[in-house]
């Protein structure tokens, strides 16, 4: 029963940082209907910013200016390259973030070689043990930061007057712009904000229990498409329950894979795709999301 | 369709012609001979091979997943070239070493492969098991050059012409098994846990672990993971609750990196032992260092690289003065020694006055006790069986150049002298 | 149609003289280049035929798929399957290889039909990102698998037979030029790539290709106006899978082993790639697409010595496989930006000025 429990909130703790990526990926969509498959380069520029300023700045700055450097990324693919583009289809924009993607990743993991960096956090390897079960203090870190960024996105984007923006874009986009909203800074602070939520996931998603920010990293952002999806795209409720539900699967079918090797050994990692798809059968528009409705 | 009997009609005109002009010569891809001529000093040469130079390839990973160990092994290939051709060359000619990068990918891998197979004797260095196996049928079949593959998989033996240098995964493993039970006291009923990857390392190190295991009265506990995985607390987790007494690992440095430091962490204290892949100095300097250094051993087919023999202090120096700022590893230990056991083939086959592929294959054969100067000698007399059983024992430690310490010097165990894949 | 029957005779003519031209230079190359370049050649074959397959779905019919990779790696294993006699301890039924081949293009139609439903039932992202699930559980299996698929080594590919020739390493001299596999799957693929070029042109260019244009551009219009929206999705679908099947055998036969690594997301992406480079919706731009594509980075890597910037391995800078990925990549964005139409729009316009002030101009 512990090991449940273990498994449990290490997924938990996973989750909320899927749901982080998840959010950002969510936000974009909803400003502007593009899928950003560059989510996992500008996690990667996050962390790299981070690991490369903690020795010299500190930590904390460090973090900062990761989420900050991340931010003027997305901002700067949105004003460089979406930007350009607007009004096209949705579908060839979306394959304009995968070029935009291998040109930010082939440069950063150039830049990144074969080291490994640290991020210099303040957690270390400590755990913290309530009763039979352990868990690292990283995981306790990255749950509350990733709630209190949650909430504090969620207020935001429904009480001040850049959320009211954004959720009128959403809705939609003609409209907003004739009623005096400027879709450009809409989509620029979208992609801003996606950015530095991925910052804060990609620390989370380097310190301990995994040695340090490499080459593979982005990898792990993957992961965050069908936490998205499962949600509902234009849902920022569904990134979270998505983010969540992906986290806890994969590290349950990992922690239980000797009981399920009838799936295959590794099934942890396919694990939410296989949630995804049948979540997709059911509701075609993910548990949250809207059911579009078109007129011809 | 007029238009279309017409233009069939030429087409067959000019291919007739094309024939008759290739017939008569005029492709330079028409066979002409077999290419073997008799060269200077009187040495049978044939592809790769001139008067002046011996052309090598090295197909490797400087991009890709395995970035890391194609980065020492590279460069360390590269510095034994330049130093035997500032002594003079081999058989009076220089050698050329034309390096190309795979970063993991098949496509690539075999473009390259094709790329360089009709312009040198044979490679150095192969990374990636799969595209050698890509490669063995074309290589057993018609192109017969050397292959020195960066991979101990027991699936790459067999091969007259692909080698593997060093003990394979399978036996690696059991010697590590052995270490456990008769150093770090685990015995006969233990449960042992063992983390692998996916693919032909992890499953042949598996079969290594099961076979040590049966032998000691071990259970043997199985956890498989991806490349991708790089937070092994799940596995930490299943492993406590299965009891294990000590873990193997058979990944790469940052899953033993993770699975060491969740390990000491959470209070699962056993002994953790990984194979030759499974570590890399940068690991000394993350989180898990002081944890690595405590509870962590990987057992290597050399002495590692900070080791006390003359060809490893004299490496270590010129290696370092020729890549300032690269760290040292166990790559450059393994590329050293490829590229050395290749120069010794070619020395014999020009011995033998015979340089072309055939030649130095027959050399090669002859290599019964070729010491790399790592404490090991290799016998690469059999094809069937890997040119070493012998395996060290290592310890992460910062101290040491390179950040290894051999605590158990080459050694072969029992079980691993009667194992057959 | 009607348009290349009212053009002068002239430029007829001289159409079929250029492409007799080009067959005849395709056709000779097997006795010139050495192994690497007909190799190079035969990748960037597959590839064209892979991404007419998908510029059928996502460029003409507007449905973005990630999973094209898994459909290839469907024709290459299936193809395995059905060919190889079990001699390798793997499972195998020991049909002739152009029926297994035959059998394998139809699998990958099977893989894409049973995808459909879902497929029908999801828009845009959502199928976009539905599809890349069928990477991940598709290359689990590959690597799971062990019968049938060989585990992460793959398995070698039994050679195809064709009226008595065999596509192996056997020599066979022609005119004096010693033929081995490459050179004698060049002209197979050849053979494959123009069928699968003038299929797609026909589907295209006919009934199917304006109802699927129209799905992309309106899909409720399109139902309105009496497309059978469900049915044509359900199988362009299956075409494209069958388009990737087809590829999948050509490049498992150029390999000469199937390897999982190979059908992961990177490759889906590439074949995205392709045809947005090359052109979307249309034939003549997933071939451009796919042969820039797949020839880029081997051609910097064959050159990296002698060209500016990019550097050897092993010597620091820009390795040759990271330049092409810049390229690669800034080429998407590129053509996107500055040239919506890609490559073929280019050379549209290119040809359109001289040939329509002077018609005859070709025929001097």
């Amino acid at each position: 029963m512990s090991t449940f429990a273990e498994f449990l909130i290490n997924g938990v703790s996973l989750g909320s940082i899927y749901a982080l990526i998840a959010l950002g990926f969510v936000v974009i969509f909803r400003a502007t209907e593009v899928v950003n498959f560059a989510h996992a380069s500008l996690l990667l520029a996050g962390g790299y910013v981070t690991a490369v300023l903690h020795d010299t700045i500190g930590f904390w700055p460090a973090l900062l200016a990761g989420v900050a450097g991340a931010a003027v990324v997305g901002a700067a693919v949105e004003f460089l390259v979406m930007r350009r583009h607007r009004g096209g289809d949705h579908s060839v924009l979306a394959i304009v973030t995968i070029g935009v993607d291998i040109l930010l990743a082939t440069e950063l993991t150039r830049r990144i070689g074969t080291d490994i960096l640290a991020l210099g956090d303040p957690w270390g390897d400590a755990v913290v043990t309530v009763g039979p079960v352990t868990i690292a203090e990283t995981r306790i870190a990255a749950l509350l930061a990733a709630a209190l960024l949650i909430t504090a996105f969620l207020l935001a984007f429904r009480y001040t007057s850049w959320g009211v923006a954004m959720r009128a874009a959403a809705e939609n986009q003609e409209t907003a712009a004739l009623m005096g909203i400027r879709l450009g800074r809409v989509s620029l602070g979208a992609w801003a904000v996606a950015g530095g939520l991925a910052a804060v996931a990609a620390l989370f998603l380097t310190v301990f229990p995994t040695p340090g920010l490499e080459r593979a990293t982005s990898l792990a952002a993957l992961k965050a498409f069908p936490a998205a999806i499962l949600g509902g795209l234009d849902s920022t409720t569904g990134a979270l329950v998505g983010g969540l539900l992906v986290g806890i699967t994969e590290s349950l079918a990992t922690g239980y894979q000797g009981d399920l090797t009838f799936l295959g050994r590794g099934i942890g990692d396919v694990a939410p795709y296989l949630v995804m798809v049948a979540v997709l059968l059911i509701r075609p528009a993910g548990l949250f999301g809207t059911k579009e409705l078109a007129r011809v | 369709m007029n238009h279309r009997r017409q233009a069939v009609r030429g087409l067959a005109a000019a291919l007739a012609a094309l024939v008759a002009l290739t017939a008569a010569g005029c492709s330079s891809k028409a066979k002409t001979g077999d290419g073997k001529v008799t060269g200077a000093g009187g040495v049978k040469t044939g592809e790769g091979v001139t008067d002046k130079t011996i052309a090598l390839g090295a197909l490797t990973d400087m991009t890709g997943v395995y970035a890391t160990l194609g980065k020492s092994v590279t460069q360390a290939q590269q510095l034994y070239v330049k130093q035997v051709n500032a002594a003079g060359g081999i058989c009076g000619r220089q050698l050329e070493l034309t390096v190309r990068d795979h970063g993991y990918d098949p496509q690539k891998a075999l473009a390259a492969y094709t790329e360089l197979e009709p312009k040198v004797v044979g490679y150095t260095q192969f990374i990636g098991s799969p595209f050698v196996a890509a490669v063995k049928s074309r290589v057993d079949g018609q192109d017969k050059g050397l292959v020195l593959p960066q991979a101990w998989s027991a699936s790459l033996l067999g091969s007259p012409y692909i080698r593997v240098l060093g003990a394979t995964y399978d036996v690696e493993t059991i010697n590590a098994v052995d270490f456990l039970v008769t150093e770090k006291g685990l015995k006969k009923g233990d449960k042992l846990g063992h983390v692998y990857f996916e693919g032909d390392y992890g499953e042949n190190a598996l079969a290594g672990s099961k076979h040590a295991a049966g032998k000691a009265g071990l259970t043997v506990v199985e956890q498989k993971i991806k490349p991708t995985d790089n937070d092994m607390s799940a596995q930490v987790a299943a492993l406590k609750q299965a009891g294990v007494k000590a873990v193997v690992i058979s990944a790469g440095p940052r899953q033993a990196a993770s699975l060491v430091g969740v390990a000491a962490a959470t209070g699962l204290r056993v002994p953790v032992v990984g194979n030759n892949s499974a570590f890399a100095p940068q690991l000394l300097g993350t989180q898990a260092g002081p944890a690595l250094e405590k509870m962590y051993w990987f057992a290597s087919p050399s002495l590692p690289i900070g080791a006390d023999t003359p060809t490893a202090k004299k490496l270590v120096a010129d290696y370092q003065a020729a890549y300032p700022g690269d760290g040292l590893d166990n790559g450059i230990v393994a590329g050293w020694t490829a590229a050395s056991v290749f120069g010794e083939a070619l020395k014999k086959a020009c011995a033998d006055k015979d340089l072309t592929r055939e030649g130095v294959d027959k050399a090669l054969l002859t290599m019964k006790a070729h010491d790399a100067g790592f404490g090991m000698t290799h016998d690469l007399g059999d094809p069937e069986a890997p040119s070493s059983r012998e395996s060290v024992i290592i310890q992460p430690d910062k101290s040491v150049p390179g950040g290894m310490r051999t605590v158990r010097q080459p050694f072969v165990s029992e079980a691993a002298k009667s194992y057959t894949p | 149609m009607s348009e290349t029957l009212t053009r002068p005779v002239v430029r007829g003519r001289a159409l079929v003289y250029g492409w007799s031209a080009a067959g005849l230079l395709l056709a000779a190359l097997p006795f010139y280049l050495d192994r690497f370049w007909l190799q190079a050649g035969l990748f960037a074959m597959a590839a064209a035929l892979g991404a007419i397959g998908i510029n059928l779905l996502t460029g003409a019919t507007g449905q973005l798929s990630m999973g094209h990779a898994f459909f290839l790696a469907v024709g290459a294993y299936g193809y395995c399957a059905f060919a190889g006699d079990g001699s390798d301890g793997l499972a195998g039924l020991g049909l002739p290889g152009w029926l297994a081949a035959v059998l394998a293009v139809a699998l990958a139609g099977l893989a894409g039909g049973v995808f459909s439903p879902i497929a029908g039932r999801l828009r845009g992202a959502y199928l976009g990102i539905a599809t890349l699930a069928l990477i991940f559980i598709g290359q689990h299996v590959l690597f799971n698998a062990h019968d049938v698929t060989g585990g992460y080594n793959g398995r070698a590919v039994p050679p195809l037979s064709l009226f008595g020739l065999t596509f192996d390493d056997t020599e066979l001299l022609v005119a004096q030029v010693p033929f081995g596999a490459v050179e004698k799957l060049w002209y197979l693929g050849l053979v494959l790539l123009v069928g699968g070029v003038l299929f797609a042109r026909g589907v295209l260019r006919g009934r199917p290709g304006r109802a699927m244009n129209a799905i992309r551009d309106h899909r409720i219009a399109a139902g309105v106006m009496g497309i059978p929206v469900a049915r044509y999705r359900a199988a362009v679908f299956v075409l494209s899978s069958m388009y990737a099947g087809l590829a999948g055998v050509l490049l498992a036969l150029v390999f000469q082993r199937t390897v999982p690594e190979y059908f992961g997301m990177a490759l889906s992406l590439e074949y995205l790639a392709m045809i947005v480079i090359g052109g979307l919706g249309s034939v003549a731009g997933a071939v451009a697409g796919g042969v820039f594509v797949s020839l880029l980075p081997q051609l910097l890597t064959r050159y990296s010595d002698a060209l500016p910037l990019v550097s050897a391995p092993g010597t620091g800078g820009i390795a040759p496989g990271e330049a092409a990925r810049y390229l690669y990549g800034a080429a998407v964005v590129a053509v996107v930006l500055f040239l919506p139409g890609g490559l073929v729009r280019l050379a549209a316009r290119t040809r359109k000025t001289p040939t329509s002030d002077r018609p005859s101009g070709e025929a001097r």
